[in-house]
């Protein structure tokens, strides 16, 4: 179906090559998962794929690439358009038009299909993916979840053979997602589609895959099934973690297959004492009290009534579904949304009305695209910036960054980091004000495993020095290894509230990997299960 | 479920209107024609990224008869009437006879300022009320464009432009959780570069996806849904012809605007046409 010989890749610009001398192929009815750290060139494999590498992006290309015997030199992305499907990292930026079934039949138009087929096959698609009461809905009113089911559903009503998906899920929360790849495995085993998918969140993928792609970054690529990459690779699920630690000789991929293999060491293990250690300090001061907030936008409520209190040192998540609230609310903390009732304050002060320096000192705030915080011409730029801002000696900001990523050139633009670079450049900017309450939306996007580890170290550090944290995220696994308490809102309301322990184990959508496996055990991560023996023996 | 008007059927009603108003000159026409369509564009307007712009246009429009009156204060041709005030007179070369700057401000050239900008800002509220009611997005997309690129320029500059605002309003709004004050020419260079940044992005993403789907691959180009032209269209814009034909009668444009686009009956529900 796919053949890729001999493919070698370099952009202009940069001296790096993405790919060099790769060669594979992919048969019918094959799931293949791409994986790689930040910036190794996933993308651009996926979009080499019908050609819009090097074709709309520039680049030098050598080897050929052939889709069913067409060769992606010869025809523009327009030629492969009936037979591969691609679905971008953004889908919201892939949309041409407004409307639900003007977006699935676009496409369509665009290739002169004939009305009565257009009309068929439009119905068809809003049944398959469950589409059928948004049809005539705006899209930029869809929650993203939605959205993305738009999208996967625009590239099949062509009926391709391939379908392309570059990082489906990293802006969805776990049902939603859970959602679209149960639709995609269907789709490979009902229609014997070909699928292509990226994806930095390996667990919930790594179940469907039947082959793996990993790019290593320099170049070079491992092709191999699942066990075979895994075994070795530097960038693992928690569920592979967990095997490594506990020196597997065989690596299972499946929740299932792990309990199998763990059962007599979870029978051992059930007999030690696993009351949680982690207990809220009740001394420490209250800096953050929101009291019976409520808010609306236009006649549908975003927050009822909630009411909290979050004390100094605390790290505490806030999860939910898509659309449920929580960018609302930690938007209102912040002080950026004036709520319609209720009342906030921040370590005794309205947020609504802070300013300048007394801001920067009180809250620190990292918006979900780290980017729009950043405007200097260079990383050393921009530290200058911070350091003038803030009032303090001059480097000090460099040095903050240094600590959290070493080795970043000062003279690279902003623009050219790498996700995990840029978040860091924009923490150390917001850092460096030492403000006492530190919000971060939804930080993980496009993260890979190493850069989120470096993250929560950074942030447990910082609340260890007793700055209050604030996370909305849909990453489970950063839950689990990042917060003391988590909250849970649905629908405007706060549904839960406790220990991350006691949240996250009580629904099995939320549970992260580790804790499914070691279930009842209340142990959420590898370093949890890990500690636990220790003590045994 | 409206059958959604053909897009040009609301450009031309919208257009046609403001050539009356235009034709008819008068301030206390134009006002009420504005206040009809806006009782139009909160009834009919469409659930799109574009159906803001008529609140835009309105804030453009006050933004226009402010500075309308203040030049036309400020530097105009000498008239004569009812003196109000009096501003000091800049002194000017004699090669620049008939024109000053300051000097007496007359009630006549007052009122006739005020009348220009408010002509100004009603046309610029037509032209929102018709982006409103049938996006550019849609309407430019509904004609047929026969040059690719061309296509594809038109289709991203419509789509991204809305998404522009809305972006330019979180830039801000990070920046200003920064610690930042976005005034002055510092803080318009701290908004443009994350800005553009972002536009063009998004500009690529939409270029490589339309591409991909395989736009301006095929020289033809199918409908799923026609827009076509039928009885509620020719109302429409019969209607709006109107207001350019009876301009005299004072009050036209403001009655078609108000009487016969909302009670036109619109409920047939289109099914798409088999070839």
């Amino acid at each position: 179906m796919i053949v890729f010989s001999g493919v070698s890749l370099i952009y202009p610009t940069s001296t790096k090559t993405i790919l060099e001398d790769l060669t594979f192929t992919v048969a019918e009815g094959e799931l293949v998962l791409v994986m790689g750290s930040t910036g190794s060139g996933k993308s651009s494999l996926l979009r080499l794929v019908n050609g819009l590498v090097p074709h709309h992006t520039g680049g030098i290309l050598a080897g050929d690439i052939s889709i069913q015997g067409i060769s992606t030199r010869e025809v523009k992305p327009g030629g492969l358009a009936h037979l591969v499907g691609i679905v971008g990292q953004n889908p919201l930026n892939g949309f041409v038009t407004d409307i639900v079934e003007e977006e699935l039949a676009f496409g369509m138009e665009t290739l002169n299909f004939a009305p009565d087929v257009m009309r068929k096959r439009v119905e068809e698609v809003l049944d398959l993916l469950s589409l059928a009461h948004l049809r005539s809905r705006s899209i930029a009113t869809l929650s993203g979840g939605e959205q993305q089911r738009v999208a996967i559903g625009s590239a099949l009503v062509m009926h391709p053979r391939i379908l392309v998906l570059d990082e489906p899920t990293s802006a969805l929360d776990p049902i939603a997602a859970e959602e679209v790849l149960s639709i995609v495995h269907r789709l490979v085993h009902d229609l014997g589609l070909t699928v292509i998918i990226s994806e930095h969140k390996l667990e919930r993928v790594i179940q469907f895959a039947d082959r793996i792609i990993h790019i290593k970054g320099d170049g070079h690529a491992h092709i191999g099934t699942p066990q075979e990459v895994l075994k070795s690779s530097n960038i693992a699920p928690p569920i592979i973690e967990l095997a490594r630690a506990l020196n597997l000789p065989d690596i299972s991929l499946s929740v299932r297959d792990m309990r199998r293999v763990t059962e007599n060491l979870r029978a051992e293990l059930s007999k030690i004492d696993v009351s949680p250690a982690l207990e809220r300090h009740p001394t420490a001061p209250e800096v953050v009290i929101v009291d019976k907030v409520s808010h609306s936008y236009g006649v549908s409520p975003a927050l009822r009534e909630i009411s909290l209190a979050i004390g100094a040192g605390e790290i505490v998540a806030i999860m939910g579904r898509n659309g449920a609230g929580k960018s609302s609310l930690l938007r209102a903390i912040a002080g950026i949304l004036k709520i319609n009732r209720g009342g906030i304050s921040v370590c005794g002060l309205n947020p609504l009305e802070l300013q300048g320096n007394e801001r920067t000192k009180t809250i620190g705030f990292i918006p979900q695209d780290p980017s729009d915080l950043l405007y200097g011409q260079s990383v050393l730029a921009e530290c200058r910036a911070a350091d003038k801002d803030n009032k303090i000696n001059e480097g000090e900001t460099f040095a903050l960054l240094e600590k959290f990523v070493p080795g970043i050139s000062g003279k690279t633009h902003p623009r050219d980091l790498s996700e995990g670079q840029r978040l860091a450049l924009a923490l150390s900017v917001v850092l460096s004000a030492k403000p006492q309450v530190l919000i971060l939306d939804e930080p993980t996007r496009g993260l890979d495993y190493a850069a989120k580890n470096s993250l929560s170290a950074t942030l447990r550090e910082f609340a260890g020095k007793g700055c209050t944290i604030l996370v909305a995220t849909h990453d489970v696994e950063l839950v689990a290894e990042l917060a003391t308490r988590t909250i849970f809102i649905a629908d405007g309301d706060v549904v839960a509230d406790g220990l991350t322990v006691d949240v996250l184990l009580s629904s099995p959508a939320f549970a992260p990997q580790v804790a499914k496996i070691m279930s009842p055990a209340p142990w959420l991560t590898v370093k949890d299960v890990v500690a636990a023996i220790y003590t045994t023996r | 479920m409206n059958r959604v008007l053909h897009p040009l059927a609301w450009w031309i009603w919208a257009g046609s209107i403001a050539i009356g108003i235009a034709k008819a000159s008068s301030v206390l026409l134009a006002l009420v024609t504005v206040g009809a369509v806006a009782i139009v564009v909160s009834r009919k307007s469409e659930n799109a990224p574009w159906s803001r712009s008529f609140q835009w246009a309105l804030k453009i429009g006050i933004w226009v008869i402010a500075i309308r009156t203040f030049t036309g204060i400020l530097i105009g041709v000498p008239s004569a009437g009812r003196t109000l005030f009096r501003i000091p007179q800049i002194p000017l070369p004699t090669w620049m006879p008939g024109i000053r700057i300051g000097g007496v401000v007359t009630a006549e050239r007052l009122m006739a300022t005020a009348h220009d900008g408010i002509m100004l800002a009603a046309i610029i509220a037509l032209l929102g009320a018709a982006a409103s009611l049938a996006s550019p997005h849609r309407l430019l997309r509904s004609l047929p464009i026969t040059v690719y690129e061309f296509g594809v320029a038109v289709v991203i500059a419509t789509s991204v432009l809305p998404q522009l605002v809305s972006s330019s309003a979180r830039i801000r709004q990070a920046q200003r959780l920064r610690g930042q004050n976005n005034r002055g020419l510092r803080g318009w260079r701290r908004l443009a570069l994350p800005l553009l940044e972002d536009a063009l992005a998004r500009s690529l993403d939409l270029a490589a996806a339309m591409d991909s789907r395989g736009y301006g691959f095929s020289r033809k180009r199918s409908k799923y849904r026609p827009n076509s032209w039928r009885v509620s269209e020719y109302l429409l814009c019969s209607s709006a012809v109107i207001a350019i034909v009876f301009p005299i009668m004072t009050l036209a444009p403001a009655f078609v605007a108000l009487v016969l686009v909302p009670s036109q009956k619109t409920s047939t529900r289109q099914v798409p046409v088999t070839t």
